[in-house]
């Protein structure tokens, strides 16, 4: 799923980070990760929306999503996002992926899957919203889809580039818990939801400047971030927020009040 | 000469042919019912189903998530092999099990 951050510290104004997670296929997690991939030849289309708020500032962005399903283990995609922020407006950096599962163990009723995926996020937006810098992430994520219970963790290491400013801005880690129930278990045609309930955490290594580091810059926040996901044949609609519950950000930094996104996907 | 006796004759062959090509070809579906793994979520399903539409000849397909279970029926002379259903549920992200086949005329 795409959710938006900011990169924020008081000695670069205006300078905003766009964090897209990967969009979700099928049954994953709203702000985590999962194995989740797409089938042989399939396609998703999606559009997301979210939005973002930390103290005074606040952010929204549309993304159109685009993933094809090279085998039955394997998907790539991209992401097209547009920002509309306080201080500007313009296209956001794409991004490119591409998830592999590459272990997958079926019964009766339940998947239980991992997948390692790659996200490279160049500097390709409008200067006024883009990080200007080429990012790339790395992650590792594991699931467990029943009929009536789910579970996934996911771990991503983001390696961020140097922008144009010069500076480093700082390497980031995310580790999400999600659970996941369905109540109500229906028919292959029929509506189907699935509560979710994930845990967020994010830390962030300091930012440097020349070498020297930047001391509003860098720390950890962790989100618990309720969600659902309701889907009827190929059509899946997903919402969430994240709640900032434990934030150690380090210097004077803008603080999260909240993370949103909901998404719409169809699978054709 | 007569013509009438021949001519009745060539329109009641023509007649026994066409109902015997018809009847073969149209009259005869088999139904399978396969047994696959991992059905938890119906949207992830749907991709069964869109690659069992990609067969000509397929129709009354359904999944049963609880049972897991691929009901689909094949029109003509067709026949399914385990390899293909295998291969088409690996494509679909699943683990087919095992398939049983009813032919109704």
């Amino acid at each position: 799923m795409n959710h938006t951050t900011r990169f924020r510290t008081t000695s670069v104004p205006g300078l905003i980070a766009l964090l897209i997670s990967l969009p979700a296929a099928a049954h994953d997690p709203i702000f985590g990760v999962g194995p989740h991939v797409l089938f042989k030849n399939g396609m998703e289309v999606a559009l997301e929306l979210e939005a973002e708020s930390a103290d005074s500032d606040n952010e929204q962005a549309l993304a159109v999503d685009l993933a094809w399903g090279i085998t039955g283990d394997w998907a790539a995609g991209l992401t097209l996002p547009y920002v509309f922020g306080d201080e500007a407006d313009g296209r956001g950096d794409i991004a490119l992926y591409s998830k592999y599962r590459f272990w997958r163990q079926d019964s009766l009723g339940l998947q239980e899957s991992a997948a390692v995926f790659a996200k490279w996020i160049p500097d390709s937006g409008d200067s006024a919203v883009s990080k200007q810098a080429d990012d790339l992430i790395l992650g590792l994520a594991y699931g467990y889809e029943g009929r009536k219970r789910y579970r996934w963790a996911s771990l991503r290491y983001r390696f961020n580039g140097e922008n144009d400013a010069g500076i480093d801005r700082g390497d980031r880690v995310l580790l999400d818990f999600v659970a996941g129930w369905r109540p109500d278990p229906r028919g292959y045609r029929e509506p189907d939801t699935v509560w979710l309930l994930e845990l967020n955490g994010e830390y962030g290594k300091q930012a440097r400047l020349g070498g020297a580091r930047l001391p509003d810059s860098g720390g950890t926040e962790w989100f618990l971030s309720p969600g659902i996901f309701w889907t009827e044949r190929n059509f899946a609609i997903k919402a969430g927020v994240q709640i900032p519950v434990l934030e150690r950000l380090r210097g004077t930094q803008l603080a999260s009040d909240y993370r949103a996104t909901i998404d719409f996907e169809w699978h054709l | 000469m007569n013509i009438i006796p021949k001519t009745r004759s060539l329109m009641l062959a023509t007649l026994l042919l066409g109902s015997a090509i018809n009847h073969s070809v149209l009259a005869e579906s088999t139904r399978y019912e396969m047994r696959v793994d991992g059905l938890a979520c119906p949207f992830c399903a749907y991709g069964i189903e869109k690659k069992f539409k990609a067969i000509e000849g397929t129709r009354n397909i359904d999944v049963d998530l609880d049972k897991g279970l691929v009901t689909v029926e094949l029109q003509g002379q067709r026949r399914f092999t385990d390899e293909e259903m295998k291969k088409l549920f690996a494509d679909s992200g699943f683990t087919f099990r095992s398939m049983k086949t009813e032919t109704h005329e």
